[in-house]
């Protein structure tokens, strides 16, 4: 078949009458003599007949449906679906406030947990450390070394002071005379017994003077300690000798003045 | 009639969807309502099936909430619209094998059934093969047709509905045209060339 294009392109307006007049009157001389374009006319005409077809079944369909109550059905699915998710979201948060409570006593006791573990196990401050050995008091550790120290003073104040009692009750003892009083072997083991828990304090707070004259007069207890109690001449010479070339009363005052200046 | 229900909406639109966008069901009906007939053409002419074209016409709703919060004031509203429905209609074409058979495409299914009945006029169902035909249209040229043909627009408003110029509004029904006839032609009971 043949072509022929001279108006192709104005057939469909042709059939829509949206041609002028003497345009239709020219192609209608055209059609008497050209079967290429009679042929394309005809064909374009029976495609839009089908289309006219088509588009009855489809009004006659759509005559079938209740446009007025559509918008409503669509809406109403529409927002059935959109709150679906706000209802699960909703339910999801009614289930995370129904744990709520568990939740924050789960943490809450997480917290108070590490606290307490941080409290317990924290790194202490030097000074502390000290007096938490010492004491389950937490105090400053100064405090307690000064008491400590204080507590040490007295306790050699306390023992120099009996053994000076005792070292004047021996230069004024008489010679084959029993004592009565400080020179029992009672007093004795238990100023000797007293020394050896002071020996610790004395070299832990450095009393090196009190120290020194303690050792000195535990080393006369010995020997008393190992002579019977009714002391014969020689031995009551000897032990006073002992107390008078050591100088131990006037020692042991000195150290009792320092002592005590100290503690003031 | 409705399309002036249409006209008189397109005044209204932006308020329309400014307040869908808020939440108003009122106002979302009235978009429904204005352009429910329009989305069930346009389906309706590619599934050719009253039930399936009706979910269409609800699923496009439905996508349009979705993505109306995504819509520009000044848009097109109604392009866009349409341009919603022609992905749902197409996805529905492709998803639903039971009425493809052996066809993994709508469209090509079409192009497919109009070759193999050129052999066979005695087979031509005059309403299906249109369809068929049509479906067979690249998109621009199938939609101008359907709204020429069965939503009845002048070219005139096609060109303003779809932003495009009208001189090729003509151009693309007349190149729909040419293709309709070429793939009918053995029904049309001519020849094409």
């Amino acid at each position: 078949m043949s072509k022929c294009n001279r108006y192709k392109k104005d057939w469909l307006a042709f059939i829509n009458g949206q041609l002028k007049p003497s345009r239709i009157k020219e192609m209608l001389r055209h059609l008497e003599t050209c079967s290429v374009c009679q042929e394309e006319l005809d064909q374009t005409k029976e495609l839009l007949s089908l289309a006219d077809g088509f588009k009855h079944e489809l009004k006659q369909v759509m005559s079938t449906v209740d446009w007025e109550a559509l918008p409503g059905d669509i809406t109403e699915k529409v927002w059935a679906r959109q709150e679906q998710p706000v209802r699960a979201g909703s339910s999801g948060w009614q289930v995370r406030w129904k744990w709520q409570p568990l939740t924050a006593g789960l943490v809450l006791g997480l917290l108070l947990g590490m606290a307490l573990t941080f409290l317990v196990i924290k790194p202490q401050k030097p000074d502390l450390i000290t007096a938490k050995q010492d004491s389950r008091i937490n105090l400053p550790a100064g405090f307690v070394e000064r008491v400590d120290m204080k507590l040490a003073r007295r306790d050699t104040l306390d023992y120099l002071e009996r053994s000076q009692y005792l070292l004047l009750e021996l230069l004024q003892a008489d010679q084959g005379r029993e004592s009565a009083g400080l020179l029992q072997p009672d007093n004795i083991q238990k100023l000797l017994t007293e020394k050896k828990y002071l020996n610790a304090r004395l070299e832990d707070f450095q009393l090196l003077k009190a120290k020194a004259i303690c050792d000195q007069i535990e080393f006369l207890f010995l020997e008393l300690s190992q002579l019977s109690p009714e002391l014969t001449a020689a031995e009551l010479e000897k032990v006073r000798r002992m107390i008078e070339e050591n100088q131990l009363l006037l020692k042991i005052n000195l150290v009792k003045k320092e002592l005590q200046q100290s503690e003031v | 009639m409705e399309q002036e229900n249409v006209n008189c909406l397109e005044t209204q639109i932006e308020l329309l969807v400014d307040l869908v966008k808020k939440g108003d069901k009122e106002a979302f009906m009235r978009i429904v309502s204005g352009y429910q007939q329009k989305v069930f053409v346009l389906a309706y002419s590619m599934v050719r099936d009253r039930e399936d074209a009706l979910d269409l016409v609800q699923e496009t709703f439905m996508k349009l909430y979705e993505k109306i919060q995504s819509y520009r004031s000044g848009n097109n509203f109604q392009a866009w619209l349409m341009q919603i429905a022609r992905n749902q209609t197409i996805d529905f074409l492709r998803k639903n094998k039971s009425r493809k058979q052996n066809s993994h495409d709508g469209l090509e299914m079409a192009r497919t059934e109009l070759s193999s009945n050129q052999d066979n006029p005695d087979r031509f169902n005059p309403k299906e093969m249109i369809h068929k035909a049509v479906l067979a249209l690249p998109e621009k040229q199938r939609l101008v047709f359907i709204m020429h043909h069965f939503d009845d627009l002048k070219y005139q408003e096609i060109a303003r509905q779809l932003q495009i110029a009208e001189g090729t509004v003509k151009s693309l029904h007349f190149k729909a045209v040419q293709k309709l006839r070429k793939l009918l032609a053995p029904q049309l009971g001519g020849s094409y060339e």
